[in-house]
């Protein structure tokens, strides 16, 4: 899987930034305020600060430490210290191919993004963390229960709770975490909405009390 | 990791209020020591019980690890009269002790990180200056740079241009020379000591020789400690963690002038602990 979900779009409103990993890639994803989402490896080219730090201006994203301005193509567009100097085009982050699809984020640091299809008509419900791995949690997903009955597991990553339906996408971290990305289906209320991201919060803890317990 | 040139420096370890509450178990150069005594009877020993020699000067207890230490530098300032000689304290950080140094030597972050108090925008040019390797000396300098500050020091009432002068009298020891609000013609003297514990962690002893009778000692120190705890949320987050010393790993511009230089000279003496070598 090279091209990995980060988070929801719903979740990253202009102006803000946020970090993520995919494939062991440490990233910064930032949002323009003209609403362009960009992926970048988290690290000024100037002297190494992480971009996650840093503040959008407009539509560039600027680093925390000296104020280096880089815009959606990652090209270094303003040095403060030197106002009227046009940076060379040399100076530029390392960028990497970003997708939106379902209301989800994806990155592929090695080629272009390429979203995994949903198998359902879906809305976004939420993203989260949680340590554990894949197994474990496809086993708290079938044994915590919802409104009294256990969820079937219909495929990877797909849930029918009663009427409802939940997918969840997964992307691995570093530390035995993963970052989860939950859809809910389309026809879902916002109540149930809300029921279903109480059922994933109390997925997560039972997943996260299985690896204690391992 | 190479400690061979960083074994023959001198490091503060401690500073004369943290000496007098007992011994100071501590990491230098990743090697446990221990700081006990006086400041005129001092014991610094390993793990094993092998004695360092030591010496107490600029308010602090200084050590070094190697067979053959090379003079401690000298501070001539600290001798001046009529200067406050404030200690103020140590801050452990999780970077490079190199990197520490380098921040310590940066002024284009200031509006950026120290925003409202030695910089603020939209002043954030960096006029030349000038920044050389002074071979007969073997230090660092960097002359004739004047930066826009809105408070530039505990005693200093309104923003203005200060002029600085960086002196980096050792790989992990770097000295500032700023003018003085309430004394223009003389210049207060701020020094980072850097203990390096390992080549990603160091205790930073900032220490400062000063004009400035009026404020009181415990505000001169939480006015640096505060500037240091904004540096230190930069130093953390720098990657890789380690000073790349190949000029290909990070893209400086003419405000960069000292780093580039102190780059150079560590490269050139062959102080690698906390460097990221070609080779490595
Ligand atoms: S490290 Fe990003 S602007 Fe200097
Ligand atoms: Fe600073």
């Amino acid at each position: 899987m090279l091209t990995a979900p980060v988070g929801l779009i719903r979740d990253l409103d202009p102006k803000r930034v946020m970090r993520a990993q995919v494939n062991g890639q440490d990233l910064v994803v930032w949002r323009a305020s003209n609403g362009d989402i960009s992926a970048w490896d988290n690290r000024c080219p100037h002297r190494g600060m992480a971009l996650s730090h840093g503040f959008v201006r407009g539509n560039d994203l600027a680093c925390l430490y000296h104020g280096w301005h880089y815009g959606g193509t990652g090209v270094c567009r303003y040095i403060p210290a030197h106002p009227e100097l046009d940076p060379p085009k040399t100076i530029k982050a390392t960028v990497f191919s970003v997708a939106i699809a379902d209301g989800v984020i994806w990155v592929n640091t090695q080629g272009a993004a390429e979203p995994a299809p949903v198998p359902m008509a879906s809305q976004p419900l939420r993203s989260f963390h949680v340590v554990s791995h894949s197994e474990s949690l496809a086993r708290a997903c079938r044994t915590v229960a919802f409104e009294g009955a256990f969820p079937e597991q219909l495929e990877q990553g797909l849930y029918q709770l009663g009427a409802r339906q939940v997918f969840l996408l997964e992307n691995p971290l570093d530390q035995g975490r993963l970052q989860i990305t939950a859809l809910a289906d389309a026809d879902a209320t916002p109540e149930g909405c809300a029921a279903l991201s109480r059922w994933c919060e109390a997925v997560r803890r039972s997943a996260q009390e299985e690896k204690v317990a391992a | 990791m190479s400690r061979a040139y960083a074994l023959n420096d001198w490091y503060a370890v401690a500073d004369a209020q943290v000496l007098a509450r007992g011994p100071r178990r501590t990491m230098l150069l990743d090697q446990e020591v221990t700081v006990s005594g006086t400041t005129d009877d001092l014991r610094v020993i390993d793990a094993e019980g092998s004695a360092y020699p030591a010496q107490f000067r600029y308010g602090h207890v200084w050590t070094s690890l190697g067979d053959a230490p090379r003079p401690l530098f000298d501070i001539p300032e600290a001798d001046e009269p009529g200067r406050r000689l404030v200690p103020c304290g140590v801050v452990r950080v999780k970077c490079s002790p190199l990197r520490a140094v380098e921040n310590f030597l940066d002024i284009a972050h200031f509006p950026f990180v120290h925003t409202g108090i030695l910089g603020s925008e939209p002043h954030t040019e960096v006029a030349p200056y000038k920044a050389e390797i002074r071979d007969d000396v073997d230090e660092v300098w960097a002359t004739k740079i004047s930066f826009y500050q809105p408070q530039a020091a505990k005693s200093a009432e309104a923003g203005g241009d200060t002029q600085y002068l960086y002196r980096v009298a050792a790989p992990t020891t770097a000295v500032l020379y700023k003018t003085c609000p309430p004394k223009p013609e003389a210049m207060d003297v701020i020094a980072i000591f850097v203990q390096p514990r390992t080549e990603t962690e160091c205790d930073v002893w900032p220490w400062m020789a000063l004009y400035d009778d009026v404020s009181a000692f415990a505000g001169l120190v939480q006015f640096q400690q505060e500037i240091f705890l904004q540096d230190r949320s930069i130093l953390e987050n720098q990657r890789p963690v380690k000073l790349p010393l190949d000029p290909k790993m990070e893209i400086p511009t003419r405000a960069d002038l000292t780093s580039i230089a102190y780059r150079r000279w560590l490269k050139s003496k062959g102080a690698f602990y906390g460097a990221l070598t070609e080779d490595a």
